[in-house]
Formats: C-alpha cells, sequence, structure tokens
C-alpha cells in the first residue's frame, strides 16, 4: 500500500523527528510515504488572513499535484497542515464566489483538481486503514507501565464536519494507539484544549500559558508523557518544554513526543533513531522503557 | 422500524449548582421519542419529577439563544439538539448535562451572562450611519455582494456557547472573544458604518489576541464561523493607529510567514523567528532547544519549491 505524502514545513525544518519517525513506522509497517513532488506550503494555519483566495490555491496545487501522482490520499503528520488543505476544499466546493477567484488565479497554472484527491491524518490512516490488529503484530518492545497522555490539540478535531474522522468533543484514537504499545492511556481535561502555538507569533505570554495548562492538567492525571498528532503543537509542546518549565517556575516536566515516535519505540527503535528529546529519554528511562 | 416509533429509555444526569451547595450531579429517568429535544426532556423533567431543576429556554426554535449548555461535554442548544441523536452518537442512554463553562454558575443549568454582554456591547453592535443618511437627506443602500461578506456574521443569537468553550478567553481579559468579534466585523466590514477608526481600535489588538483553535467553529449553533471573522478582522489591522506590541509581533509574524512563502514557497521556521521576534527573541529559543538536544533541526534545511513562479502566482501581490 502507498500514500501520497506531504510532511509540512515544520516536519521537515524544526520538527524533523515527526518525519523521521513516521518514515520509519511506516516502513515496519509495509508501507510506502510517496513525498507529494515540489510541494509548498499549506499557509501555516496562518496565511487565510492575509489572502484567502492564495491560501485556497496553494492547497489546491498540492492536491492537485498528487492527483497527477495518481492518489486519492494525501496523509500528512501535521494537524495543521491537514487543517489547512480540508479547509481550503470546503470552501472551494461550497462557496461559489471564492470558487471562481481561485478558478481565475490558478489560471494559466498547472493547478487543476477534479475533487478526487483530499487530506488525511497520519493518525486516520494508522486506525482506519492499516487497523490496530496490524499495527499490534509488529510490536517488538511493550511499554507497559508507561502513563502516556493522550493528547488531540485543535486542527485534528475541528471543525467536526470538516474534519470528519472521530466526534470532536470524544475522540479515542489517540488512546487506541497508546493502547496497542502496551502503555497505558491517561485521559486528561486539556487534551482537546488549544497548545497556544498559534499565538506564539502575537501573543507568546498566552501562548506559553495554553500550554502551560495543557501540560499541568496531564500531569495532574499522573502522565508520564503525553503524544500529540502535529507539527506545531511539537514546536509548542516539545520545544518549548523547558522553556514553559522556567516562564512558571516548576520542577516537573511532561514531555511530549509525536504519536509515530511512540509507536517506533514499540517496534523496537531506539529513542535516538526516532530523535526523540534528551527530556522524553529521560523519563523514558526512569520507566524502564529505554 | 418507522421514526415515529422510535422510543427509548435515558437517564439524565444533571450537573446542579446551589450557593449553599454547591455544585452535584442528580439523575432523572424518562423516555422519549424521535423528536424529543433536551428542552423538551427538562421540561417534562421539571414539571413530572422535579420542579427545582433551574435552566433557561424559550423560543425552542434556535432563535432565543437561551438553552446553552453542555450536553455530554459538549456545548449546545439543548433545543436544537434531539436525545435520540445524542445516544446514537455516543452508544449510550446515559446523558450527562452540565452549565456552559467559564460564566458564574447562578442555578443548576443558569449562568450569569452579563460578562457575554459586556463583550457584545463593547464592539458597539449597532451601525453608526452618516448624518445625511440620519438627517434624511441620503439613502444608503447597502449592495448585494456588501451584504454577502456580512450575512453570516450578523446571524449571532447571543448564546454565549462559543465564549464558554473558547481556551484565550479563559486565559487573556483582553481578549474580545469569538461572539463579540463576529459582531464587530459584522459592522466593521459594513460600508454604511462610520466609525472605523474606533472600531479598529476596539478590534484589532483583541484579533491578534485569537489562538485559531477553531473551538468557536465547531460549537456554533448558528455556523457563524467566528473564527473567520477574527481572520478577516485582522486584514484590517494595517489600518490601525496606535499598534499595541501584540499587533506589532502578530503583523510582523504574518509578514514573516507570506515572504518566507513568496520567496521559497515553503515556511522556512528559523527565518520566520528571526523576523518576528529579532536575534535576541531567537536566541533564547535557541537555547532551550540546545538543552532539550533539538538545536540540530533548528540547522535543517529544507529546500524550496523548484516551480516557486508557479506559487507566486498564486500568491496576491
Amino acid at each position: 500500500m502507498a500514500y501520497a505524502y506531504y510532511p509540512g514545513c515544520t516536519a521537515h525544518g524544526l520538527s524533523k523527528d515527526i518525519d523521521i519517525a513516521t518514515k520509519k513506522v511506516f516502513e515496519t509497517l509495509g508501507l510506502r510515504l510517496d513525498e507529494v513532488k515540489d510541494w509548498n506550503c499549506c499557509g501555516g494555519g496562518f496565511y487565510d488572513e492575509y489572502d484567502e483566495v492564495g491560501h485556497v490555491a496553494l492547497n489546491l496545487r498540492n492536491l492537485s499535484i498528487v492527483e497527477k501522482m495518481g492518489y486519492q490520499k494525501m496523509v500528512t503528520p501535521c494537524s495543521v497542515c491537514l487543517q489547512s488543505h480540508r479547509l481550503a476544499t470546503h470552501k472551494y466546493k461550497e462557496n461559489k464566489d471564492l470558487k471562481k477567484e481561485v478558478d481565475d488565479r490558478i489560471k494559466g497554472t498547472s493547478v487543476s483538481y477534479s475533487g478526487s484527491a483530499q487530506a488525511e491524518h497520519i493518525v486516520w490512516v494508522l486506525v482506519r486503514d492499516v487497523g490496530l490488529q496490524k499495527i499490534r503484530e509488529r510490536i517488538k518492545r511493550q511499554l507497559t507501565g508507561l502513563k502516556v497522555g493522550a493528547y488531540y490539540g485543535c486542527q485534528m478535531l475541528r471543525p467536526e464536519e470538516i474534519m470528519g474522522f472521530e466526534p470532536a468533543f470524544n475522540p479515542h484514537s489517540m488512546e487506541d494507539l497508546i493502547r496497542v504499545t502496551g502503555a497505558t492511556p491517561v485521559s486528561f481535561k486539556a487534551a482537546k484544549s488549544c497548545c497556544g502555538f498559534p499565538l506564539m507569533g502575537s501573543n507568546p505570554k498566552v501562548g506559553l500559558r495554553l500550554a502551560y495548562g495543557v501540560l499541568k492538567s496531564a500531569k495532574e492525571e499522573q502522565a508520564d508523557i503525553i503524544i500529540h498528532p502535529c507539527s506545531l503543537c511539537h514546536l509548542q509542546l516539545d520545544n518549548l518544554q523547558l522553556r514553559i518549565k522556567a516562564e512558571f517556575n516548576v520542577n516537573w516536566v511532561v514531555p511530549a513526543i509525536y504519536v509515530t515516535q511512540l509507536l517506533g519505540l514499540a517496534f523496537g527503535f531506539s529513542p535516538e533513531e526516532l530523535g526523540i528529546s534528551k527530556l522524553a529519554q529521560e523519563v523514558l528511562a526512569s520507566r524502564g522503557i529505554v | 422500524m418507522s421514526l415515529k416509533n422510535e422510543e427509548a429509555e435515558v437517564v439524565i444526569k444533571v450537573k446542579r449548582y446551589t450557593q449553599e451547595k454547591g455544585f452535584y450531579w442528580q439523575e432523572y429517568k424518562l423516555k422519549v421519542d424521535r423528536f424529543t429535544q433536551f428542552t423538551e426532556a427538562l421540561r417534562r423533567i421539571k414539571s413530572e419529577q422535579d420542579p427545582t431543576l433551574a435552566y433557561r429556554a424559550s423560543c425552542h426554535m434556535a432563535v432565543c439563544g437561551s438553552c446553552g449548555m453542555k450536553i455530554n461535554g459538549e456545548p449546545k442548544l439543548a433545543c436544537k439538539t434531539l436525545v435520540l441523536d445524542v445516544i446514537k452518537k455516543y452508544g449510550s442512554n446515559v446523558i450527562t448535562i452540565e452549565p456552559m463553562d467559564y460564566f458564574k454558575p447562578v442555578k443548576d443549568l443558569v449562568v450569569d451572562l452579563d460578562d457575554f454582554y459586556n463583550r457584545m456591547h463593547k464592539v458597539k453592535p449597532r451601525l453608526y450611519p452618516s448624518n445625511e443618511v440620519l438627517e434624511g437627506k441620503a439613502e444608503h443602500r447597502l449592495k448585494p455582494e456588501d451584504q454577502k461578506v456580512l450575512w453570516k456574521f450578523a446571524q449571532c443569537i447571543w448564546c454565549g456557547l462559543c465564549v464558554s468553550a473558547c481556551p484565550a478567553v479563559q486565559e487573556d481579559p483582553e481578549f474580545l472573544g469569538p461572539a463579540a468579534h463576529a459582531k464587530g466585523f459584522r459592522f466593521l466590514a459594513d460600508p454604511r458604518d462610520t466609525i472605523t477608526e474606533e472600531r479598529l481600535k476596539i478590534l484589532i489588538d483583541s484579533a491578534w489576541r485569537c489562538t485559531y483553535c477553531y473551538m468557536c467553529y465547531n460549537v456554533c449553533p448558528r455556523d457563524i464561523e467566528p473564527v473567520t471573522a477574527i481572520k478577516k478582522t485582522r486584514a484590517f489591522s494595517r489600518l490601525a493607529k496606535d499598534k499595541t506590541e501584540v499587533i506589532k509581533t502578530g503583523e510582523k509574524h504574518t509578514e514573516a510567514v507570506h515572504s518566507s512563502i513568496f520567496d521559497s514557497g515553503k515556511i522556512m521556521g528559523s527565518r520566520v523567528y528571526l523576523s518576528t521576534y529579532g536575534l535576541l527573541g531567537s536566541m533564547k529559543e535557541m537555547i532551550f532547544l540546545m538543552q532539550s538536544g533539538k538545536l540540530k533541526y533548528a540547522l535543517v534545511k529544507e529546500k524550496a519549491v523548484e516551480n516557486i513562479q508557479e506559487v507566486r502566482k498564486l500568491l496576491r501581490g
């Protein structure tokens, strides 16, 4: 089985470890990730405020390439890229005026979107297409005793009618994947709250408060680590973990790793091979996992 | 089985509140059919089982905005939600009902909406027409294409669900909240309105305080998309005078995102950091990255889009 693969800018930049872990996990499962040829940025969740027509056109260019590559599913590890593409296609189909402007904009370019290709999240493909049983068969290292907070964030879930994979207020895909590894899923109050990343570009003080709220909520439920499904949550909750610790003057961390990093550990890869942060490695070692 | 014959026995757990007792849960059992709204279920509980239960409801048709509450944790209008639909969605006959989050509880499912109304009034939710129009010397016509832009955002029924669910509201007293922004944009973008400068002063700083979590988009019973109104409001940012630090940082960041995409077709993270926070701010981030062993990824050089001319053609200007 092969999928068109859209890493997104962040998974090819500051969250490169997500790309590394995702490729290893898919390879282990016997699935090919065929990177979208000459892909461009989806707009990072911000571009539609600057130029709504351009935002849709940018996303259609990627999906148009995916169609030419002969795929219908474009999988991405980033919730923001996922939402950006799905919102763009939704608007293109629903808003006639906008569609007309987008069609004018793409005139004379190679972009031609028939509507057959759609963005999908890595998590959806793993849970629905690959199936938990097939993942279970590849487990080499049971993560028994590790308490893992299932963090969903925002864009993989919302808006529910456009994302459409699971109910926004009652999701379970992340818990399902945690269970497969032998770890114990931990539900916590802020699992579907915002990590604050989009505020880091305008109001970082509150952005950090939101991130702290997520980690504190997971800590209150005794999570050792949390897993998340988004390259930008990764920047916020993994890369900024120590900044949050300093800012709020706490003596604890709840390292955040990407969902395929957790699966990669269960498949027998070392934390180093998966690009897992030092902080998470310390916690994993303290729990006897590595 | 026909819809008419669909029935179920349901257990409704209500999170109740009194000043004396605080919060406590109480269970009620009743039979519902295909057409039973939650407002009807609550009416039956109150009239047949427990007259002390307090809740708000008025129109029963999703127009008045009185019956906002949490049903199985979801912020919903009770009148627009059918009991059987919730049973089907969650696969359980046990359903929880709670008052909206964030607002102060008054009694049971009734919350104090003063905070919400204050937010709404802050954005001056009415049209300020020109003197000529007020004096009857001119007509103020609205073109259909302008009305199209405003229509969606004018549909707010002031139910408060979006504010109750908004994480930025809870963390940031300077943020007006989603509903006020939808209403504010409806007048900001109205060509008949005459107090644009004042509106910019009220709305722009707050617009940069939204975290784009799409909670308001998800919970709005009128499909208003307040977050879209906020995005459209940010497009007016350049017209604002006396810019706050939040506005300046936000504009810098958006500009950095745009120029990175325009130049390379991609967001080059390190470059956007530098443009937004400057050298000193970026250096601080780098130290934290180094401590967690992730600095190497800051140095990853992503290749630009080969067909960059095509990408530029897709962008405005």
